[in-house]
């Protein structure tokens, strides 16, 4: 919940972050205008630029994936809870490994705009369920995330304003969502790209900006940092320790391994991202895309890790958990201590870019599966002019942008990254099993892939609606009443096994083998490893 | 290599495995093949279990373990830390190895195997209009 009395941001910085954003936007909205696909083509409006360099696709990846719950909840969470909060961020860099190692590559070249083509190719029976229960998750996990993102603007706006009112509310909600809007709608992958690249750059160069300015406060020792941070937590060397937050109990232990579960499978499953894998036409730079992803995650995640410690050192635990006691605001408490209203002002922006970036990719992720997998294959048949796609997927941006935006105003007190995670564990226990079993396993059927996918989304959705994120606890959306009966926050360490388990069960119960499944199979294989015949 | 227009991709069929050629067939029967998917798989198997699941495991000795964890190297450094640190470390080194086995091992493979199946491709190409098909004349 949002809850505090006054901004910590003076006049000066807020005046100023508003002129920075709004250059920001009016900047992107003109390139992502500029570059926007000329022609009624549905790969340009999906895909973008096919053949952009590895580090710039590294780049978008990595604007694609870091968002606002990043950059100031994950800080937050280590300005309030040191070591625990820590191990978030390993496992948001973690999660790259498995994209790299065993998804990235695979995928793309059996892959083809959206996960329905790649399981098209290999399923001979029930391609149209399966394509629209891809397209219910896909529609499912954005909408968590996008309204993740939109609340997340709130929750950002309020460290300028103070709570702000419900007009203040829905104006900058709409703001915001039009914008996404309108990158999306009219700039497609190439406009989603552009602000993408430009967000990515933006973030990393204030980030690692502002945690050499906090290591040259102390003097490049680590140590001093550390000591400094444990010395004014309040909680002396326990902040440098497991168990600040998530040790209470056995219980909370447990959500926490559910929770690193969900990250670090999730990110595999989200669709903006299955969708960036699929852009590099050749495979080669799509592996050395994914290794600048992964370096470029990394250096954010320490360089974030370095701002939460100074954050607690600098400014001090009690000071950020007062402001903000989700710890948003550590960042910008920190930035205004050490580089007064400027830097405060540049990382406010930063924000707010960092919201609409990843809100534009999701929002187009969205529309892509809306069009292409619903409307073009289980609606059409097949038989959509790419023209009509096109429109579909455009009228789809609005749609998905309209009603985030709707949801965004009702559940405007929730949190940001609970929100997120949430997404992140639904992805993880509903499209994951089928992209690992679609790729890896020879005997995986139809029955299979739909079980999965609505076996592990009803799983996720419902443990999460009978959990404390929902009921029973003061954080919760409905305070008063009490039906969670399930104890864990996140949902992952039972619906991510539940996934796999319903992915199985669904192929061994179907029916017999056909030859031509085996054959369909044989021929997938060919094409994931050696290549499509081009 | 030269660049292929956008639309290229467009052309490809989807969902049309009953009336794919033959072809592909062969080469997955290949014994190169086969080592192809093995030297792949297997990699790409190891090295995730080894990052993602030390990572995992990490996880969860911290919180089962904590004396362990808590034991102080150097200054404020607990080991807890500094094996934190060495995630960052083994998953640089993990994904350098794998740029360099899929580099050595896989790519030369994938790359042998594709160009006999375009051969093939083109044979059966060739081959084609002798089988009965009357709308290229044959010269």
């Amino acid at each position: 919940m949002v809850t505090m009395s006054a901004g910590i941001v003076d006049r000066f910085s807020l005046q100023l972050t508003f002129v920075l954003f709004l250059s920001v936007v009016v900047v992107t909205l003109f390139m992502a205008l500029l570059t926007a696909p000329q022609r009624d083509e549905i790969s340009e409006f999906y895909l973008g630029n096919r053949t952009m360099s590895p580090l710039r696709n590294g780049l978008a990846m990595c604007g694609d994936y870091l968002s606002a719950a990043t950059l100031l909840g994950s800080t937050g969470l280590v300005a309030l809870n040191g070591y625990d909060g820590l191990l978030y961020l390993g496992g948001t860099v973690v999660a790259w490994m498995m994209v790299l190692l065993l998804i990235a590559e695979p995928l793309r070249r059996a892959g083809r705009f959206t996960l329905g083509d790649t399981l098209a190719l290999r399923l001979t029976r029930l391609q149209r369920p399966a394509r629209l229960a891809l397209a219910v998750c896909t529609l499912v996990i954005t909408t968590l995330y996008l309204v993740a993102q939109l609340v997340g603007s709130i929750a950002l706006l309020t460290q300028f304003t103070g709570e702000p009112g419900a007009a203040t509310r829905t104006l900058c909600v709409i703001v915001i969502g039009t914008v996404v809007i309108v990158y999306a709608a009219i700039g497609g992958a190439p406009g989603a790209t552009v602000i993408q690249i430009i967000k990515a750059v933006m973030l990393i160069a204030g980030v690692t900006v502002t945690a050499v300015m906090v290591l040259n406060h102390y003097d490049w020792n680590p140590n001093a940092l550390l000591s400094a941070a444990a010395n004014h937590s309040g909680t002396g060397t326990q902040f440098l320790e497991p168990g600040l937050r998530y040790g209470v109990s056995t219980t909370s232990k447990i959500d926490f391994f559910s929770l690193e579960l969900a990250i670090v499978l999730g990110l595999a499953a989200l669709p903006h991202v299955l969708m960036r894998l699929l852009a590099p036409r050749k495979v080669d730079v799509l592996r050395s895309s994914v290794v600048w992803a992964v370096g470029l995650v990394g250096l954010v995640c320490l360089a974030a890790g370095v701002l939460g410690l100074g954050a607690t050192a600098v400014v001090g635990r009690d000071t950020i958990a007062n402001t903000d006691h989700k710890g948003d605001s550590a960042v910008l408490l920190l930035a205004n201590a050490l580089g007064g209203g400027i830097l405060t002002a540049l990382l406010s922006c930063l924000a707010f870019v960092t919201l609409l970036a990843v809100a534009a990719g999701l929002t187009l992720a969205a529309a892509t599966s809306l069009a292409h997998d619903l409307y073009g294959e289980v609606i059409r048949k097949g038989r959509a002019s790419e023209t009509e796609e096109l429109m579909v997927a455009r009228l789809s941006a609005v749609v998905i942008g309209v009603l985030a935006m709707m949801l965004a105003l009702v559940s405007w007190g929730a949190n940001t990254a609970t929100l997120a995670f949430l997404a992140f564990a639904i992805a993880a226990s509903a499209i994951l099993p089928t992209i690992v079993y679609t790729l890896f396993w020879r005997r995986f059927t139809g029955q299979g892939a739909l079980l999965s996918l609505w076996g592990g989304l009803a799983c996720s959705v419902l443990l999460v609606l009978f959990s404390p994120v929902v009921s029973s606890t003061p954080g919760s959306f409905y305070p008063e009443s009490d039906f969670a009966w399930f104890p864990l926050q996140n949902p992952g360490i039972v619906s991510i096994p539940a996934g796999f388990l319903l992915g199985w069960l669904g192929t061994v119960l179907s029916e017999r083998r056909h030859p031509q499944e085996d054959a369909a199979y044989a021929d997938f294989e060919v094409r994931m490893l050696v290549g499509a015949k081009e | 290599m030269p660049e292929f227009s956008p639309w290229h991709d467009n052309s490809l069929t989807y969902g049309s495995q009953n009336n794919a050629p033959a072809p592909p067939k062969r080469i997955s029967e290949d014994p190169e093949f086969h080592s192809l998917r093995r030297a792949q798989r297997r990699f790409g198997v190891r090295a995730t279990l080894l990052s993602v699941g030390g990572f995992l495991l990490y996880v969860l000795l911290s919180h089962s373990v904590p004396g362990l964890m808590n034991q102080r190297l150097a200054g404020e450094f607990t080991l807890g830390l500094a094996l934190g640190l060495g995630q960052f470390v083994v998953m640089g080194v993990t994904a350098w190895c794998y740029v360099r086995h899929m580099r050595t091992r896989v790519d030369p493979l994938a790359r042998g195997l594709g160009s006999r199946m375009h051969q093939q491709e083109a044979g059966s190409r060739a081959a084609a209009p002798h089988d009965g098909s009357r709308g290229y004349p044959t010269w």
